[in-house]
């Protein structure tokens, strides 16, 4: 094991670093992280193979003058080209990097603040907070289906604790960071206030989080669209909808179009929650009770864990970030809270999912699904295909993730007649885990 | 502390329903109508008899089938899967799938024309419960063989669903709501369905052999595999019986309009979630889940007529009172249990 | 007449061990057989052969001289073997016949429909020709466990069974029910029935069995008739004639009180009660040892004791301080260390790093966390050290929990636990899967502990390793204390019938134990001399 060398040689300055970075890669190191990289990985490419198909067979059956992609060797036509499909919806939602169609590999003319960018890196930054939100639950051993409405709480909480505050303060720069930041704190704690529900009925009445969560967003959106549509709905509007909130008090979208609803600051924001949330999960003694509970509840009884507290503590925590992704809808995209919120909550349990609920993993998975959101619109600007293709594109990698027993099974076949070609991890660790449980119990029944 | 409704007895119903708290509940509700009929009737110009009028009425007991029908039946279909070990959450999933699949097949073949002497609405169905189930059977393999985590799992058939309904209706027909098919299944074939399905479904898991293996492979399933019954089997049965009910469902909502609708959460609008709703609150028996789905139904229907009266009632609260119920007695009561080993892998012996 | 059952030459390998080795069986046609050995023996894996769980490495089984190859219990069912497990195999909330005929339903309108009457007819014929007192309508989550066990009796006989295997029957019960187990035994044997039951208790082999066959390290030591042993011979039979160790212990001056349990009850997870008021100290500088089988009551007592459930009654005071009903938290933040019995389960998180596995318990406290912060530098040095202290192998603080073997699994909890610098370790069999090299080691550092003034709770069902370790000896039985002795001048039988429930000079059982347990201590504390080693 080399990796123990950094660390464990003489103690000195120079021995820290490794120590440190050895920390931060460990996560991907170790071999179920590794595991959990390949899984994630594969349903991603499964799910665009799936897609494709979908793509194919549904262009047999749609009306066109003219096919849009001939088979190899059949010459069946097909209305929609998935080769096309997949280029425009991740070509174009980076806003065209690459050259459709034109000498060159890229597009002269691109830049990166473009619109379409711009909405990829909103939802990105989205996700980025409801996926935490998730992540952080599932680490203690929750499934918080419910930030869905612990965004839609924040959400109001933070419209209307800065319309509320606004008229108190001059405007000006400093009177809109104070703005964000109070309205901000508001969305984490009605999220928080909303999350700490489901985790006190579980810790108190062993309601199952699950249900709960899921009528908690129910009740939720039901409430607040009541709340809205009875006393703070703006004047004169025709949809349910509180009043904008200040200009000054909003997320600027800074080099990004501003029709993209995208704020660069509020990227950096969720790039800091990423850390700080990895550092407590990793770094801290609360992240450690937190996850043991989540991993071997027992053990962490055994290391004095208060499982009770625990849990509403991760539900409370889980809601707060779900209701900073409430606030961040409000301040960045929406500028006030309106009806039929997006399901930014549910789409954070893919991504969570996604990333192993690993909080560096919710980067990536959260930028994949920004990725099929600013894509999708592309789609529709481009070609014949619907764009719900992308909400079946999500559906479907969620259902492979689900299934890591598949991809052993297959990488167990795979690996089966040959050995060399395949890396250690991809192979190997399917092939080598049930030998561990093996000996695992075969320790224990040799105890007995 | 004991619930004074469950005291009153009533020779079939004991029979039927052991649960005190099941029995409690049908005989809370009939009570309220009958309240309310006698009230109306007394004084019909009061809120009670505006009240006894609509609930009363035809168009009400019209769209309360309508609406009731998607919600009992899933959650008759939850019921077995649940009870089998395998929860499903996925229930709103099926109903979209079928919902879209029934209207899309009779929009095929064609309203007037037939095939093999079925018309085509009804062909349509049973295209609608094949899709259901097929989606189910799906499920049930990633759930059961490849181990998958049931919630999860189930997430993922809603959203599947969820994206490919819309996506090909927009493939067929250019949007993502389907043109009326300008015939529609009268609400007396959902009425019947729903009753139907209701009483087969508590034979099935009260009075046969299947019904005690399902329950079994969910509370203690090493207890069914030691007596030679496959739990997985067992199961496999169990969600795909699900499909087919949720099936029946979906179908029955959207031939009951003659079209699919699906922008934003699809007409299905989740009556699925509603649907699991219904059936922790009836306590996993198919009578109590058909009064849970008929009262939040009938609640809905009631306050859309109601409205129509003019009563300014906010239609979202009534439509939260389901929600709110269940979080009360899952914090309160503690009744619904869900089978001990429901959310679990079994692995056999050997 | 060839026997009911014919085990021949039974051998069953796992990788790496020996469970069954060349084991011989016969059981009579009518008769009641016990299999008696301890914990780890191979009497489970030799009945779960006969069940055809496990196929055979080699050896062949015989019923009624037909040779049988099970390849899946349902081969045995069919052959007419049952087997009533120690976890009942019953769906709690159905009723008595439902799980009777469960799988086997009797049915009526074309399979459409469960014949209830027929079914609960032969349900309450089954019982009646036992004489089980067994109401068919009854939900097995209302009905006790002796009842439940009867109904998996009956689901066997149901099912056809000449052969009924059950595993520890007895564990589970109550006295009374116990007797009426025996009663079933003689009415199911007075029909043809044949009956092996697997035990780890003398006396319930002497009582119920006609023959008793003995397994020790999974080898058959003999089969003996229940008329013709004795307890002591049993005893022997069972234990062996291990090599003891020699008592390393030098005579100490006990300190303080440390750790003071007084009639301390509590119940196990089922709410049965488990710990029926056992009172004791333990002193700065002494070896408390409790021995006993396993399951007497030993694992909620040390779970009272170190925190992990609260006692239904007593008080346990620590270092002078009421504990009982503190937090698992206050018990560690207070000095006490604690090696658990099941280290896969609480003891290590299989899925951490020894780095993150050497703060369990320690994840609040400096040097390891200040101000809410986990020092991984600090963490990692802390586990470098136990593993080179403790010869963990691999030495590497990298290396997950799970991928470590059982014994080096124990002895990175011991040396996490001991270096914790406790006032009190409660160890709960420390050297369980460890191999005998560092057995000694652990033993050592246990003694040395004691040298430097801490005090020890030991728990172990190894008498040599209890025995030479304690200067104080405890037995526990059915919940508790049979007798306190000294372990240097006790013999193995005398603790053989501690073990078995009996007391050595046939005091009730009450009142003498309790009282020896705490006024020897109370002598060894007045006394200036060494009274904990000559008392």
């Amino acid at each position: 094991m080399s990796r123990s060398d950094a660390g464990s040689d003489d103690a000195g300055e120079s021995d820290r670093l490794p120590s440190i970075a050895r920390r931060v890669v460990a996560p991907f190191v170790d071999r179920t992280v590794a595991e959990r990289l390949v899984i994630s990985v594969a349903a991603i490419l499964l799910s665009i193979v799936v897609g494709f198909a979908i793509v194919l067979v549904s262009g047999r059956v749609a009306q066109c003058g003219t096919a849009a992609w001939t088979m190899p060797l059949t010459g069946i036509g097909f209305c929609y080209d998935p080769v096309e499909v997949y280029l425009v919806l991740f070509n174009g939602a980076l806003g065209y990097p690459f050259a459709v169609g034109e000498p060159g590999l890229f597009n002269p003319n691109w830049t990166p603040f473009n619109l379409s960018l711009g909405l990829t890196l909103s939802e990105t930054t989205l996700l980025i907070f409801t996926g935490l939100s998730v992540a952080v639950a599932f680490r203690a051993g929750l499934f918080n289906i419910g930030t869905q409405g612990q965004l839609v709480v924040g959400a109001l909480a933070t419209a209307l604790t800065v319309l509320a505050a606004a008229p108190f303060l001059p405007e000006g720069p400093v009177a809109g960071v104070a703005l964000i930041v109070v309205g901000t704190l508001a969305g984490a704690v009605g999220g928080g206030f909303w999350g700490a529900i489901p985790g006190a009925l579980k810790a108190y009445a062993d309601a199952n989080e699950v249900i709960t969560t899921i009528m908690l967003n129910f009740i939720a959106a039901n409430i607040a669209y009541v709340l809205v549509l009875e006393v703070f709905r703006a004047e004169g509007s025709s949809v349910v909808a509180t009043e904008y909130v200040p200009e000054h008090a909003r997320f600027l979208p800074w080099f990004f179009p501003e029709s993209s609803d995208f704020a660069l600051l509020a990227l950096l924001v969720g790039f800091g929650f990423i850390g700080g949330l990895y550092y407590l999960v990793e770094h801290t003694s609360f992240g450690y009770d937190l996850r043991t509970s989540g991993v071997q509840a027992a053990a962490a009884e055994y290391g004095g864990v208060n499982a009770k507290a625990t849990t509403v503590r991760a539900m409370t925590l889980s809601g707060a970030i779900g209701g900073v992704g409430g606030a961040v809808w409000v301040l960045m995209s929406e500028g006030r809270w309106l009806e039929s919120v997006p399901a930014l909550g549910f789409d954070g349990i893919t991504v969570s999912i996604l990333a192993g609920n690993n909080p560096l993993g919710v980067l990536p998975a959260a930028f994949l699904f920004g990725l099929l959101k600013g894509g999708a619109l592309e789609i529709g600007f481009r070609t014949d295909v619907p764009t719900e293709l992308v909400g079946v594109l999500r559906g479907l990698i969620i259902l492979f993730v689900a299934m890591p027993e598949f991809f052993r099974m297959a990488g167990r076949y795979a690996g089966l007649g040959s050995r060399g070609p395949r890396g250690p991890d991809a192979g190997g660790s399917g092939e080598t885990e049930p030998a561990d449980d093996a000996a695992a119990v075969e320790g224990g029944e040799a105890d007995a | 502390m004991r619930n004074p409704l469950a005291d009153v007895s009533i020779p079939v119903l004991d029979d039927l329903v052991e649960s005190d708290y099941v029995r409690s509940l049908i005989v809370g509700t009939v009570g309220v109508l009958g309240a309310l009929l006698v009230l109306g009737t007394l004084f019909p110009d009061s809120v009670a008899g505006d009240l006894s009028g609509i609930v009363f009425s035809t168009s009400t007991a019209a769209s309360t089938a309508r609406l009731a029908a998607p919600i009992v039946l899933a959650g008759l279909g939850g019921i077995f899967a649940e009870k089998s070990g395998v929860i499903n959450i996925g229930l709103e999933g099926l109903l979209i799938i079928s919902a879209f699949a029934s209207v899309y097949v009779a929009s095929v073949v064609g309203i007037g024309n037939a095939v093999l002497g079925v018309p085509a609405i009804w062909v349509g169905f049973l295209a609608g419960i094949a899709a259901s189930t097929a989606l189910a059977a799906v499920f049930g393999i990633v759930c059961i063989e490849f181990k998958a985590d049931q919630i999860i799992a189930g997430l993922a058939v809603w959203l599947i669903a969820l994206g490919l309904a819309p996506f090909m209706s927009t493939v067929f027909f250019g949007g993502v709501n389907t043109p009326n098919l300008g015939a529609r299944v009268s609400w007396r074939y959902s009425a019947v369905m729903v009753v139907v399905a209701t009483l087969a479904s508590w034979w099935a898991l009260n009075r046969t052999a299947f019904g005690k293996h399902l329950r079994a492979a969910g509370e203690n399933p090493k207890a069914l595999d030691t007596v030679g019954v496959s739990v997985s089997k067992v199961r496999h049965a169990g969600v795909l019986l699900s499909g087919v009910l949720s099936g029946v469902g979906g179908s029955a909502l959207a031939l009951s309009i003659g079209q699919f609708v699906g922008s934003g959460e699809t007409m299905v609008q989740g009556k699925g979630f509603i649907a699991i709703v219904a059936y922790l609150f009836g306590n996993y028996n198919p009578l109590g889940t058909l009064g849970a789905g008929v009262l939040f139904a009938g609640l809905d229907a009631i306050q859309i007529r109601l409205q129509q009266l003019g009563y300014a009632i906010p239609d979202t609260l009534v439509q939260t009172i389901p929600y709110v119920v269940v979080i009360l007695v899952l914090a309160l009561v503690g009744r619904t249990r869900l089978p001990e080993a429901a959310g679990e892998h079994y692995e056999t012996e050997d | 007449m060839n026997p009911a059952v014919h085990m021949d030459g039974i051998t069953k390998r796992f990788p790496g061990v020996v469970a069954n080795d060349d084991v011989d069986l016969a059981v009579e046609r009518g008769s009641v057989h016990a299999l008696l050995g301890e914990n780890g023996a191979g009497k489970t894996t030799l009945m779960n052969v006969l069940y055809g769980l496990y196929e055979p490495t080699e050896g062949t089984v015989f019923l009624d001289g037909e040779p049988q190859s099970f390849r899946s219990p349902r081969d045995a069912i069919d052959a007419g073997v049952g087997m009533i497990h120690q976890h009942f195999m019953l769906v709690d909330p159905m009723t008595v016949w439902e799980n009777v005929v469960l799988g086997n339903e009797p049915k009526t309108w074309g399979g459409l429909r469960v014949d209830r009457e027929a079914a609960r007819e032969a349900v309450v014929d089954l019982s009646e020709r036992y004489g089980f007192d067994v109401d068919p309508d009854a939900r097995i989550e209302d009905v006790s466990v002796g009842v439940q066990q009867r109904v998996e009796i009956l689901k066997a006989l149901y099912r056809g069974a000449d052969v009924l295997i059950l595993d520890e029957p007895t564990a589970v019960l109550t006295p009374q029910e116990v007797e009426d187990l025996y009663g079933v035994f003689e009415e199911l044997t007075d029909q043809g029935k044949t009956i092996i039951f697997i035990s780890h208790k003398l006396g319930e082999a002497l009582s119920a069995a006609d023959e008793i066959t003995v397994l020790r390290d999974g080898v058959n030591v003999g089969t003996v008739a229940s008329e013709d042993v004795t307890r002591e011979e049993l005893a022997e039979m069972m234990v062996g004639r291990e090599v003891l160790m020699e008592p390393a212990t030098t005579p100490q001056e006990p300190g303080e009180r440390v750790l003071e349990a007084t009639d301390v009850r509590a119940e196990d997870d089922r709410g049965v009660e488990a710990v029926s008021g056992i009172s004791f100290e333990v002193r700065a500088g002494e070896v408390f040892g409790i021995a006993g089988v396993d399951g007497n009551g030993q694992s909620q007592l040390v779970e009272a004791i170190t925190g992990m459930r609260e006692p239904t009654d007593g008080s346990i005071t620590y270092l002078g301080e009421p504990m009982a009903g503190e937090s698992r938290r206050e018990h560690i933040d207070r000095g006490m260390a604690f090696i658990p019995e099941d280290r896969q389960e609480r003891g290590l998180v299989m899925s951490y790093d020894l780095t993150e596995n050497g703060i369990l318990g320690s994840q609040h406290d400096p040097p390891f966390a200040e101000g809410g912060r986990l020092d991984w530098r600090a963490s990692r040095d802390h586990a470098e050290s136990v593993i080179e202290q403790y010869d963990v192998r691999p030495p590497n603080a990298d290396a997950e929990a799970e991928s470590l073997s059982g014994g080096n699994q124990q002895k990175f909890i011991v040396g996490r636990e001991f270096e914790r610098d406790p006032e009190l370790v409660v160890a709960m069999h420390p050297t369980r899967g460890v191999d005998i090299g560092s057995t000694e080691f652990l033993h050592d550092r246990l003694l040395e502990l004691r040298a430097e003034g801490k005090a020890v709770l030991l728990v172990s069902s190894k008498l040599d390793e209890v025995q030479g370790l304690s200067d104080r000896l405890a037995v526990i039985h059915d919940g508790e204390f049979t007798g306190v002795v000294d372990p240097a001048t006790v013999t193995e039988e005398e603790i053989g019938l501690l073990m078995a429930g009996e007391t050595l000079d046939g005091d009730s059982v009450e009142g003498a134990a309790v009282h020896d347990a705490v006024g020897e201590a109370e002598a060894a504390g007045t006394d200036d001399g060494d009274a904990g080693v000559d008392a």
